[in-house]
């Protein structure tokens, strides 16, 4: 029923891909959880990754940035490209990967700290110097919107904030080592609706720098805030396109069910 | 037709029944029993009025009674001197044991070791005893103090003579990690693995290898409930008794230098409560630095528990995200 | 594990970084190494002890052994064995009923807050040094209520011991029945006793049994409760009103006799063989049987 085959697009009229992923499977002894995907995820750009639940998506964030690794019973083939350089190549740290493409996931994940050092998190792994690290906290936090909330008490406890501002602390702390890409696993699944929308207007402005990956199971946000859709089902690429031809224009009967929600 | 609603019952009034006597007084058992240990103790031992004094000279004068003096500084540095330097050590192989669990060693691999360490707990003190007295001290006595005191006799404490049996403050310590050990390993282990997965993935996301992992974040989110484990471990190493009796050489002195032989509080309790029997001053001594080790036990658990919560009953104080 | 970036990468990282990265990178394979070796070593000892307490006991540990008494300079552990079995029966006679109902009420009947102070005094109980209650039994029973040294004040003491463990472990076997069980039976109209009894405790049973096994397990091997309520003998006790030897007793009035003129260390090292058992045997049994009852349970409750 569902045609494994790229959707031709995919690679021809999408801008050049940033990152892109070839063949990629992830599998759990006999199940595969994730098969064949091939994507291309372009620089600048807000690439949303929609599916029902329990159909890979978040499997494949996080095949992105090699945190998958972490669970060792998955077992990983295919390719993942950053501007043509295979990140499961033997020879690269996967902790550098990460430090290039950065993750934030479904609930925000402040440290015990003040705002400022859990900004400063990954910056102090390297021992920048403190004017560096200075302006880049107050740099990042100003990308993810928070800086004028939180410029007054820097040293307030994160865990202080609201749910909304500590998932904005969690992007401005991927974003202080300066990733290239930028995963976002859910990230407005435990907000309210003020919080959502705080995050889909960082996200918008991000897209500026970097590349943005979101995964959402709600077709809404994708319009709002994506300008290219992967549809995914039972582990495999439905469809892939710009969001407002995806998303109004379906070409399979799967990505018209989901978008008209029948099922979920 | 009667009412299809028949009328309400009367609300259950709160009944006194025999039945719940039982429970209830088997409920307050571990509270009596507190406050009867307490009370037997204090009436044992304060029927000559406060004996105690703070002084090296531990004299009970057999003799003449009215002679007799009952300094306990000498215990008390001795249980210090053999407990603090356990703590540091058993914090130190329960934070290895707790990062291995959590982070390097596969599941299957640590759950085999962490039994071994488990085992520990259940070697009866008085094994570790006649195994540190027979077994251990030659090894102590012939190559390890030897080997620390020409090593490092420039620090102050480890030069000076060494006695050649091994019994003394170096193998108290020894047998006391092993005694407090499993304890504080399981806390510390468990405690380190109550962060949450998704704090260590954010670290590992943000690039942080697994030491920074366990360095920033594992242990800043566990530090509350590691320094309870830290204080429990302590409580135990300075309650420990038997053991410690029979290999620390029993010498009511100051110790000379840190091979010298030693005697802690609880080893005093221990080991002259059959010669005390005759002397009524003597027994009511002992019951009296009794009564000071019961306080001391009650002031660190209370600190310990306080800090590391209640174990499995979700009662971990863990910063909630959302 | 990969070391540094190829080529390719070090273009896109600053050289302090890379220089930065190449440190940190390992620190942590070294400290990955030498972690796991300091686990190990910590396990040796307890490897050291049972090798070096069995090779000492083993050679002349015959049936005999088992079955005569203590004598003097020689003789076996027959009189200290059915004492430690007496002891152990007597105390648990007392702590297993007594800490089963504690730890019910505790988890069940008294409201959150007086459960909570029952435990907390289970818990300070459980971290007594336990000379303290060795002299707790010699003023309370021995002096006090007059029983003297005898089979009957150790065994008390022995309970007095063991009893916190075991209400402690059935305090957390009751709590951690599912609460929606609570709710459905008390929803079906049954009394907080009737649950207690028909739906909590067949579920709690398994781990209350294992709480009864480690504190039977911790139990034989006390000493300083013993030294002066069950005092010492040499023959198992034939009344309640005798002095009773126990193994650890022996360990430790035997252990630091000389070496040239019986055999005391030897039967020393024997009983501290046979506690060794004994206290394995029992914590294998607990971990077995745990595990086993944790799969039934995972089977009921998904």
């Amino acid at each position: 029923m569902i045609d494994g085959s790229l959707p031709s697009d995919a690679a021809s009229s999408g801008p050049p891909g940033l990152l892109e992923v070839e063949h990629l499977g992830v599998s759990a002894g006999s199940r595969k959880i994730l098969d064949d995907v091939t994507l291309s995820l372009p620089d600048r750009t807000v690439s949303a990754v929609l599916g029902p639940s329990g159909c890979g998506k978040t499997t494949f964030i996080r095949c992105l940035n090699r945190m998958v690794e972490l669970s060792p019973a998955l077992k990983i083939v295919g390719s993942v490209r950053l501007l043509g350089r295979d990140l499961y190549d033997r020879e690269v740290d996967p902790a550098l990967v990460r430090r290039r493409i950065g993750m934030v996931f479904q609930r925000p994940t402040v440290f015990p700290q003040s705002i400022f050092e859990n900004a400063a998190f990954g910056l102090r792994l390297v021992h920048a110097d403190e004017d560096e690290v200075d302006r880049s906290v107050m740099d990042a936090l100003k990308r993810a919107g928070l800086w004028d909330e939180v410029h007054d008490d820097l040293d307030r406890s994160a865990l202080a904030l609201s749910g909304g501002q500590q998932q904005r602390l969690c992007i401005a702390r991927a974003l202080a080592v300066k990733p290239r890409v930028l995963l976002l696993d859910e990230p407005t699944s435990s907000l309210d609706p003020h919080g959502t929308q705080r995050i889909e207007a960082t996200v918008r402005h991000l897209k500026e720098e970097i590349a943005v990956v979101i995964v959402t199971h709600n077709v809404g946000q994708a319009a709002r805030i994506s300008d290219r859709v992967a549809f995914f089902h039972a582990g495999r690429v439905v469809e892939v396109g710009a969001t407002p031809d995806i998303l109004e224009r379906p070409r399979e009967a799967l990505t018209e069910q989901f978008i008209t929600g029948r099922f979920t | 037709m009667s009412s299809p609603l028949s009328p309400p019952e009367p609300p259950a009034r709160p009944r006194f029944r025999w039945a719940q006597v039982p429970p209830l007084l088997a409920a307050a058992f571990p509270v009596a029993l507190l406050i009867g240990i307490v009370v037997t103790l204090a009436v044992a031992g304060l029927g000559f009025g406060w004996l105690l004094n703070p002084s090296v000279n531990w004299n009970p004068s057999t003799g003449d009674p009215s002679q007799a003096s009952f300094g306990i500084l000498v215990f008390v540095v001795g249980s210090f001197v053999t407990a603090l330097p356990a703590l540091v050590l058993v914090l130190l192989l329960s934070l290895a044991i707790g990062a291995a669990t959590a982070l390097y060693l596969p599941r299957r691999v640590s759950l085999l070791l962490n039994g071994f360490v488990d085992l520990l707990a259940g070697i009866p003190s008085v094994v570790y005893g006649i195994w540190g007295f027979w077994i251990v001290a030659p090894v102590f006595g012939t190559t390890l103090n030897p080997w620390i005191n020409t090593h490092l006799g420039f620090v102050p404490g480890l030069g000076g003579p060494v006695p050649s049996t091994g019994i003394g403050i170096p193998l108290a310590i020894f047998v006391l990690t092993l005694m407090a050990l499993p304890l504080t390993a399981v806390l510390v282990r468990e405690s380190l693995l109550a962060v949450p997965v998704a704090y260590r993935e954010a670290g590992l996301a943000l690039g942080a290898t697994r030491y920074e992992v366990f360095r920033r974040i594992l242990l800043p989110f566990a530090r509350r409930r590691i320094g309870g484990a830290a204080l429990l471990g302590f409580g135990r190493a300075l309650g420990e008794t038997v053991a410690v009796f029979m290999v620390i050489g029993d010498a009511t002195k100051l110790p000379f230098n840190f091979f010298d032989l030693s005697f802690t509080v609880p080893g005093v309790l221990v080991g002259q409560f059959d010669s005390a029997f005759i002397q009524p001053n003597y027994l009511a001594a002992l019951a009296q630095l009794g009564l000071v080790l019961l306080a001391f036990s009650l002031v660190i658990n209370v600190g310990g528990r306080w800090l590391v919560g209640r174990v499995g009953r979700g009662g971990i104080a863990m910063p909630e995200a959302a | 594990m990969s070391a540094v970036p190829a080529s390719g990468w070090a273009d896109w990282f600053s050289p302090t970084e890379l220089v930065r990265f190449r440190r940190r990178h390992l620190v942590d394979r070294w400290i990955g190494r030498l972690v796991p070796i300091v686990f190990l070593v910590a396990i040796v000892p307890i490897l050291d002890l049972i090798f070096w307490i069995s090779q000492r006991a083993l050679p002349t540990l015959t049936w005999t052994t088992l079955t005569t008494n203590p004598t003097g300079n020689a003789g076996g552990l027959y009189g200290p064995i059915v004492g430690t079995v007496d002891l152990l029966l007597l105390g648990l006679a007392i702590a297993v009923p007594l800490g089963i109902v504690s730890g019910l009420s505790s988890a069940i009947f008294l409201p959150f807050r007086w459960g909570e102070v029952v435990r907390g005094a289970g818990d300070l109980l459980v971290g007594l040094p336990s000379v303290i209650l060795g002299y707790f039994g010699y003023f309370a029973l021995v002096i006090y209520f007059g029983w003297g040294a005898s089979l009957l004040a150790g065994g008390v003491t022995l309970g007095f011991f063991m009893f916190p463990y075991i209400a402690r472990a059935s305090d957390q076997a009751f709590s951690s029945v599912p609460p929606d069980l609570k709710d459905a039976a008390l929803g079906a109209g049954a009394r907080l006793r009737q649950y207690a009894r028909r739906v909590a405790f067949p579920i709690a049973l398994p781990q209350i049994l294992s709480g009864i096994f480690l504190a039977a397990a911790i139990g034989i091997g006390e000493t300083a409760p013993l030294l002066w309520t069950a005092l010492f003998s040499s023959y198992p006790p034939t009344t309640l009103s005798q002095p009773t030897g126990y193994l650890t007793g022996l360990i430790w009035n035997y252990y630091d006799e000389p070496l040239t003129f019986g055999t005391e260390v030897t039967l020393a090292f024997q009983a501290a063989f046979l506690l060794i058992v004994i206290v394995v045997v029992m914590n294998v049994i607990v971990r077995l049987y745990a595990e086993r009852s944790r799969k039934k349970l995972e089977g009921l409750y998904g």
